[in-house]
């Protein structure tokens, strides 16, 4: 039986940067409700502010955003030496390889089509990429 | 069946129907000429050089004649341009589209991730399930506009839109188109400006819901393109035998250089860029082939950082 580490999300920090209102609300409702605490932002530039503000644990980033693409955001993130160890989970519903191979490219952690993923299959993907980048667990 | 193979490579006329392109952008039809062109001036600088004319005008025929094969050789490789360039706007149509049709599937898979569980176990409260049912009848509503979009480009494409003209009034369309934009971008200020009471009465003679399509790609590029807080104005006048309607926006405009192609289908200007806003480059396509289709004019007006006009005119009913 493969062991499995339990966390303790309670401390847990998420940014969230998502344009859709109805999106942010359903997956802040969800994150919260297992103990995350969650920030939002609804474009890039908010975005970038918020992550340098309260350098969360983990960043879920859409690509198509008013402002800052998640393109330009992820690259920001990446030479901001404060930033760049951050995990950003790219949370998109783009699948061009082109769009995948650059966001790879520009240093994203994992690249996610949102129709995909229902809301615990998110909470069980955020988990394990947390547990993967946090050495201290 | 090699022989059929050969003879459809020679239909011309279906090859530029396939890349939908004119006789003389189409690659195949160069190169034929192009071809038909060296044969026949071999064979005739082959036979004036040896009957009649000196080798040194001879030499400056076919100097003539590179000349001209030069430049046919610019027009096949500028078609071939072209033809890569629509190949290349289709994969990223193709991209952009199905992202806009996931992206409402998406939003609501997940409010209904979040409705069901508190369903079940009986904490739903009316306030929370009235605000992500309407959330799911938003998403639903522009999962239909896309789709729609979809439709009508193949339809234009393929010259299959059918006309319903009948008498209506614009104002009457526009009030609606107003209050559905104002609840879906609460963040923009949409306005509804009539100069006097005969527009109210004014009706157009089109198809109303070609018109109604219009009114709200061209009302949804205003959105898209201005910032929060920013004012948006429709307005309809009277000019001659139109009924002039036009919304303007305080948004980020339109460069000079690509006002020019602005209708074209796929065409994205360069400040819109593709990942800070998701626009799939047919809305102002479609709307300028419906307005056409119900024998009215479009058109706009632009300053790059400060906003943009689009109107349409369409015959008053008199």
């Amino acid at each position: 039986m493969p062991y499995t580490k339990h966390m303790d999300t309670k401390n847990k920090r998420i940014l969230f940067i998502e344009d859709e209102e109805a999106l942010r609300g359903a997956f802040g409702e969800t994150f919260q409700r297992d103990g995350y605490t969650v920030f939002e932002a609804s474009d890039g530039e908010d975005g970038m502010l918020i992550a340098k503000k309260e350098l969360p644990d983990l960043i879920l980033l859409d690509l198509i955003l008013p402002k800052k693409s998640g393109f330009e955001v992820l690259k920001e993130l990446r030479k901001n030496p404060d930033t760049k160890h951050i995990p950003v989970v790219v949370l998109t519903n783009l699948e061009g390889s082109e769009d995948v191979e650059r966001a790879l490219a520009y240093g994203a952690t994992t690249y996610l089509v949102k129709a995909n993923y229902s809301l615990d299959d998110l909470v069980a993907k955020i988990k394990s990429v947390l547990e993967h980048h946090s050495p201290a667990l | 069946m090699m022989y059929m193979r050969i003879l459809d490579s020679l239909n011309i006329k279906k090859q530029c129907a396939q890349y939908r392109v004119g006789l003389w952008q189409c690659p195949q039809f160069l190169f034929l000429i192009m071809g038909m062109i060296i044969i026949v001036a071999i064979a005739a600088t082959n036979t004036l050089a040896n009957r009649y004319v000196a080798p040194e005008i001879a030499a400056l025929i076919v100097l003539a004649l590179a000349g001209v094969l030069f430049v046919i050789g610019h027009m096949i490789v500028s078609a071939f341009d072209r033809v890569a360039r629509s190949a290349r706007s289709k994969s990223e149509f193709i991209s952009i589209i199905s992202h806009h049709l996931r992206a409402p599937l998406s939003a609501i898979k997940w409010q209904i991730d979040v409705l069901l569980p508190q369903n079940q176990s009986g904490r739903l409260q009316a306030s929370e399930s009235a605000k992500y049912l309407n959330a799911i009848r938003e998403n639903n509503e522009r999962m239909i506009f896309a789709v729609n979009d979809l439709l009508d480009v193949n339809r234009i494409e393929d010259n299959d839109i059918v006309l319903c003209p009948s008498a209506f009034s614009l104002v009457e369309l526009s009030r609606g188109a107003v209050i559905k934009f104002s609840q879906l971008y609460p963040s923009r200020s949409f306005s509804l400006h009539i100069e006097s009471e005969d527009i109210t009465t004014m009706q157009v003679y089109a198809d109303e819901e070609h018109i109604r399509r219009v009114i709200q790609h061209l009302m949804d590029n205003a959105a898209c393109y201005s910032s929060e807080g920013s004012s948006i104005m429709v307005r309809i006048v009277p000019e001659e035998a139109f009924a002039k309607w036009s919304v303007a926006d305080e948004g980020i405009g339109i460069p000079p250089q690509d006002q020019p192609r602005i209708f074209e289908k796929f065409f994205r200007a360069q400040n819109a860029a593709r990942h800070q806003t998701g626009g799939l480059g047919i809305g102002l396509f479609v709307a300028k082939s419906l307005v056409k289709l119900s024998r009215g004019k479009i058109g706009f007006s632009s300053a790059p950082g400060k906003g943009s006009t689009f109107w349409f005119a369409l015959p008053i009913v008199k």
